[in-house]
């Protein structure tokens, strides 16, 4: 598990170059400066088609939208065929090229134990083609395909819950990360680097533009999400040692996190209070959980 | 044929105000194109669009290269000698800024319209989107369209009181508008700024994004370090000497993540005037 | 020897470091040589089993980018199924060698429609006709794809069942002398991070001043393969003593002939059991067995084009609507001749339907007399 680290303890340098093409206040943008800046400069990254975030230093590969697990199991390979495993294969992927199109090939490289790094900027929708929903889209969130209408409250179905999809492939290593919790995330990326195996960090990056927020709530709205208990931060080792990580000692009620952005605008008093049920019966789980100190999959 | 080139940064509305003008022609009785420059949208980033107004059915399926009449929604690109770049010999130039026609630097053979659309767009939108804002402006000083016509295919886009308000911010600067008189200045500085950043990779400038610009009261600051930690763009520097932040201002896009984060409001975000 | 341990066989020559496939009929049993040879440790590999193949493209797309000598193999649908990311090996200029068992879209046998339907992905496509082909041509497709001039990927395509399951004798170049003609694939420095870079591969990131640009430099390489495909050929031939033809056809029996049939694949060999038959009987018939449709031929068509009286062409697939793809280019080719020999188009083995020797005998006779009355009555027949 992760060793907590200061803020002091951030190295300075930084392997993003920037100014970048992202939005003003891109959460994922963010995310990839933190994660490289963890990473240092022995990594090669790799990218599929999503928005663009922070370019970084390291040599870059990138295939089809569909293809991450796989380029970086070739990677992997090829490096152990030349010679070169100090060098480490990582992926940065949005949340398309993660719980949807690029989850067979992701399944599959963890399945196999590959030894790869694979960090998620989780934005919570198809952010670089206009806002469409994915799989790590919130129930009630509205997308540029789940618009409200007689027929429609926003996206139906509950995000899916991708960390435990991966630790149930008995993987080394899967945590969530969040860009207002530098030090958890930046510790989490220590860890990951430290191991070998397939590893995976899913990072929650909030997105002004398709969360519809004012650019500078970007860190206050990804820490209401943790405060709250909607986007809790902890590791599975594994697929069994479990580790809570931010543990207040109340949840903050979800309309913090909801209000603010107005994709979620249109929620009655009942569908916010459906939410807050169910945030509370998983994070009463997860407490359990972090009790025991493992996850029974 | 009207040729019209747009120049606005993602989040302005230049799309929209490029499509409001196609229908207020079709409005009219003409045929008309709305085209957005090719490539990803970025909120804040510098990008262009292209209307063309005819009697007949325009077949040009191209960008506009020489342009009757360029608008600039931004205060800050209205500065850039860019957006008279190849505009006809003659053409106008619709500015968004609070100077007069006479203070304008830009120079060349053309005639120089200025609103100040962002001060309308605040008080009557009470949000910094000027691309209604302008289009009063325009009709008053190109004369190409009718009022009616713009109103009517604003309804089109914005329907019930978000149409009248966006009506009212035409109207107040079809009454504001100064200009159009010839340019005073014989040729303009040719400051390099890419005017249309679409796409990926890394930029060399983006000042041009701000509306609000970050300042640092290092008094205030505690050395915290939040505002170095938050900044997606690495424009807070952190100065180990003095332990306090300083701002790279070319790679700040103004989205105010500093500010909001700094716990004692040593940070506070300013509108530059222009 | 099958033609499946063939292209196995000469995986092990050539030290492949990465190879990945993932199954299917006609190709699995290349997956199953691959995964005992690896089990035993024949050579030192790393053999990646899939969830598909798109997937198994995609691995030694990353691998042949880090520097390895990579291999994968599919057929019919598992192809259809790699089309998108043999786009970006394609542009990525990576040798990646793939063996293509060729499976009929309609059905299990074989037909050309699988390897036909990529020609836009921008590999080189080779077609072979018997097993000791297949492991020599694999072999070649490596110093032809590895080399510095074209780095652009080779699919080495080759019938199912006919010959991906036939056993005959192949015989089996001895490893010290591949060692020498083939030496490992060198490394592609830029993707490490030793020194600091900005490179970025594999993605269109645009901002490219001309957008046409990437088109034109990865037409023209593959374009260069023709040369460089002869000049191996030649130094196989020096060092291992086979070869066949000029590497981009195989000329058999053109002696003294009116007409020419074009074929590839394994009815290509059928056709030279044909020609020597209908030769003996005083037909003036030759074979031109067509092994690179990409890139074709060119030159040695409208060489060979001066000589003929009629060219008959036999595709082993057809694009519905549009018609037989070699006939097309053929003509396409000729078009600026002077003189035109008359063509006549064959569609024949599609689906896997077997094509004989009295098939061949019927496409020689039906030129033969279109070359007599100076005319092509009938200018499509379905074999
Ligand atoms: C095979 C394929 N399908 C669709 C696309 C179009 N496309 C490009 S990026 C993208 C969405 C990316 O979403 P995500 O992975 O969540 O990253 P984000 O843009 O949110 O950063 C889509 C649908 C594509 N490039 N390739
Ligand atoms: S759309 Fe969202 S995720 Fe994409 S660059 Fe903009 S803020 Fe970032
Ligand atoms: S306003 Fe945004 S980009 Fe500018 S310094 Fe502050 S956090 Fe960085």
């Amino acid at each position: 598990m992760s060793e907590r680290i200061t803020r002091a303890q951030i190295p300075m340098e930084e392997m993003g170059i920037t100014p970048g093409s992202a939005c003003q206040g891109c959460g994922a943008a963010l995310a990839a400066r933190l994660a490289f800046k963890a990473l240092g400069p022995n990594v090669i990254r790799h990218g599929v088609p999503c928005c663009p975030d922070t370019v970084t230093k390291t040599p870059q590969i990138g295939t089809v939208f569909e293809g991450g697990g796989a380029l970086l199991t070739g990677t992997s390979r090829g490096l152990k065929a030349i010679g070169r495993e100090d060098v480490l294969a990582v992926g940065f992927f949005g949340d398309g090229g993660t719980y949807d199109i690029g989850f067979q090939g992701l399944s599959a490289a963890a399945e196999r134990n590959e030894n790869i790094l694979v960090i998620t900027k989780d934005n919570e929708a198809y952010m670089n083609t206009g806002n469409q929903r994915s799989g790590a889209t919130p129930k009630y969130a509205t997308t540029s395909t789940n618009p409200v209408g007689p027929k429609s409250r926003g996206k139906e179905q509950p995000k899916k819950n991708i960390p435990f999809i991966f630790a149930a492939h008995y993987v080394p290593y899967v945590a969530t990360a969040s860009v207002a919790f530098p030090e958890d995330l930046i510790a989490k990326v220590n860890y990951a680097k430290t191991i070998t195996g397939f590893r995976i960090i899913i990072i929650q990056s909030p997105c002004p533009v398709g969360w519809r927020f004012e650019p500078e709530k970007t860190i206050e709205i990804a820490r209401a999400g943790v405060q709250a208990g909607i986007w809790p931060l902890f590791e599975i080792q594994n697929g069994h040692d479990f580790k809570l990580n931010y543990k207040p000692k109340e949840l903050k009620p979800v309309t913090e996190y909801l209000k603010p952005q107005a994709r979620f605008r249109h929620m009655t008093e009942a569908e916010i209070a459906e939410v807050q049920e169910d945030t509370t019966s998983k994070w009463q789980s997860l407490i359990q959980s972090d009790e025991m100190g493992k996850v029974l999959i | 044929m009207i040729e019209i080139r747009l120049h606005g940064r993602g989040g302005q509305g230049a799309v929209t105000a490029s499509r409001i003008l196609a229908t207020a022609a079709y409005e009219e009785g003409q045929y008309s194109q709305a085209i957005p420059m090719y490539g990803t949208e970025r909120r804040g980033a510098p990008l262009t669009a292209f209307v063309r107004i005819d009697n007949q059915r325009v077949r040009e399926r191209m960008l506009v290269h020489e342009p009757d009449i360029s608008i600039v929604l931004d205060p800050l690109i209205a500065k850039q000698q860019g957006v008279v770049e190849s505009l006809k010999a003659g053409g106008i130039v619709l500015l968004n800024t609070a100077m007069a026609p006479e203070e304008v630097k830009l120079g060349g053979d053309f005639k120089v319209a200025t609103v100040d659309a962002t001060t309308i767009a605040l008080e009557v939108l009470g949000r910094p989107i000027t691309n209604t804002a302008i289009l009063g402006a325009f009709v008053k000083v190109t004369g190409a369209l009718k009022l009616e016509s713009i109103e009517k295919a604003i309804k089109k886009y914005f329907p019930g009181r978000l149409g009248d308000m966006n009506i009212a911010a035409v109207r107040r600067s079809y009454e504001e508008v100064k200009g159009p008189i010839q340019a005073v200045v014989k040729s303009g500085v040719q400051e390099k700024m890419d005017l249309n950043v679409g796409g990926y990779g890394v930029l060399k400038d983006v000042s041009s994004w701000r509306v609000f610009t970050p300042e640092v009261d290092v008094d205030k600051c505690i050395s915290c370090k939040a505002c170095w930690i938050f900044c997606p763009e690495t424009a807070i520097q952190w100065d180990e000497a003095k332990k306090k932040p300083y701002i790279e201002y070319n790679k700040c896009k103004g989205c105010g993540v500093c500010a909001n984060e700094c716990p004692v409001k040593a940070i506070e975000m300013v509108r530059v005037e222009v | 020897m099958v033609g499946n341990k063939a292209a196995a066989t000469a995986c092990k020559l050539a030290r492949v470091q990465v190879a990945s496939a993932f199954p299917i009929t006609p190709q699995t049993t290349i997956t199953q040589y691959l995964s005992e040879m690896h089990a035993n440790a024949e050579w030192d590999f790393d053999f990646v089993n899939v969830e598909g193949e798109l997937s198994s493209q995609v691995v030694v797309q990353g691998a042949s980018r880090i520097g390895a000598r990579t291999f994968t193999c599919t057929s019919g649908p598992g192809l259809l199924y790699m089309h998108h990311p043999m786009q970006t090996t394609g542009s990525g200029r990576l040798p990646v060698v793939m063996a293509v068992v060729h499976r009929s879209y309609k059905g299990m046998q074989p037909d050309h429609s699988d390897l036909m339907s990529q020609e836009w992905t921008g590999w080189g496509h080779w077609y072979v006709e018997h097993a000791q082909e297949v492991l020599d041509s694999i072999l070649m497709a490596y110093k032809v794809a590895e080399d510095p001039r074209i780095r652009i990927p080779i699919a080495v395509g080759y019938d199912g069942y006919v010959l991906s399951y036939t056993a005959e004798p192949v015989e089996i170049p001895d490893q010290a002398l591949v060692d020498e003609w083939l030496p490992p694939n060198k490394p592609i420095p830029e993707v490490l991070p030793d020194k600091v870079n900005k490179a970025t591969f594999g993605r269109g990131f645009g901002g490219e001043a001309d957008p046409q640009v990437p088109w034109k430099v990865h037409h023209d390489a593959i374009l260069k393969i023709e040369e460089v495909h002869q000049e191996v050929m030649d130094s196989f031939e020096k060092t291992f003593g086979r070869r066949y033809g000029n590497a981009m056809i195989e000329p058999y029996m053109m002696d003294d002939v009116d007409v020419a049939i074009i074929a590839m694949g394994t009815i290509a060999g059928t056709c030279k059991a044909a020609v020597e038959k209908m030769q003996k009987e005083g037909k003036k018939v030759g074979l031109i067995k067509l092994r690179s449709y990409i890139p074709f031929p060119v030159k040695d068509f409208q060489e060979w084009s001066k000589k003929l009286d009629a060219i008959a062409v036999v595709d082993r697939s057809i694009c519905p609507g549009k018609g037989g793809p070699v006939y097309q280019r053929l003509r396409e080719t000729l078009y600026d001749m002077k003189k035109r020999p008359l063509t006549l188009q064959f569609h024949a083995g599609l689906g896997g339907k077997e094509v004989r020797v009295r098939d061949f005998e019927l496409i020689g006779d039906k030129t033969l007399k279109a070359v007599k009355s100076k005319k092509v009555e009938e200018p499509v027949t379905w074999v």
